[in-house]
């Protein structure tokens, strides 16, 4: 099945467990197991946390999140106009941590990686970061 | 959250309710960086029993608190964790530096034998 889905939110915290909520249920169509749920539950977490902390760094402004459903393969494309990623291989290292917080894990994009079937990562310092999440609901074998 | 204390073990016990993410785990932090001061405790136990999501917020915290009780000597407890919850720990590592156990009770027993 294709289907498609838009959601424009202002980068707060509240905000991450509306997007985390709202992508998942996305998927519900095609019958994923609770396991699927969760992890797009938590990689879309990911995204969005990072738009809120690093990009916009809480001075505000917009998350888009454009869904995507060709047959069983969801796209999730996480896009801020915030302050962008310098390097974006440095930022994927396990435990790298853009953040003066020393309470960051810098575990963001490794389970990001971990979760979905493909990463990607776009960005451009002072513009804005999109970040590519594409994962494949497996078919029930029953 | 809810927070209790079992002073025979110096230890802070806080029961953390749904999503453990950016916002509930900063709320975390304060309150048992304010109870470890206050009370003296070096222990922390979190029951995750009733925690329906985390993401790396809350590796974050409980790193973060890991860095606080070891300076004193303690040691943290996570116990009645999710599946989901567990293989995010052993993503970070944090199986190797806090107690993971089904029950409060089985956390302490690891804990005296120094696990």
């Amino acid at each position: 099945m294709r289907n498609n889905m838009k959601i424009i939110f202002p980068a707060i915290p509240e905000n991450e467990s509306l997007a985390r909520t709202v992508c998942a249920a996305f998927v519900l169509e095609l019958d994923p197991t609770v396991e699927e749920m969760s992890e797009i539950r938590t990689a879309v977490s990911e995204a969005v946390t990072n738009s809120v902390i690093h990009g916009y760094n809480g001075s505000g402004g917009d998350i888009e999140i454009d869904a995507e459903l060709d047959g069983r393969t969801v796209t999730y494309t996480i896009k801020d106009n915030g302050c962008g990623i310098e390097n974006i291989e440095k930022a994927k290292e396990p435990l790298y941590t853009g953040s003066s917080d020393s309470e960051r894990s810098g575990m963001g994009f490794s389970i990001m990686e971990a979760f979905m079937d493909k990463l990607e990562v776009e960005s451009m310092p002072g513009e804005g970061t999109v970040v590519k999440l594409v994962k494949k609901i497996e078919a029930d074998d029953e | 959250m809810e927070m209790t204390q079992i002073a025979k073990h110096r230890m802070l016990v806080m029961r953390i309710y749904g999503e453990l993410d950016q916002r509930s785990a900063d709320e975390a932090r304060t309150v048992l960086e304010r109870e470890i001061k206050r009370t003296g405790a070096v222990n922390i136990a979190l029951d995750f029993g009733r925690v329906t999501f985390m993401d790396s917020s809350g590796i974050g915290m409980i790193i973060g608190r890991y860095k606080t009780v070891s300076s004193l000597g303690g040691r943290i407890i996570v116990y009645d964790a999710s599946d989901q919850v567990i293989r995010l720990l052993e993503m970070a590592g944090l199986d190797r530096l806090v107690i993971i156990a089904p029950t409060l009770n089985e956390g302490i027993k690891l804990m005296k034998r120094g696990m």
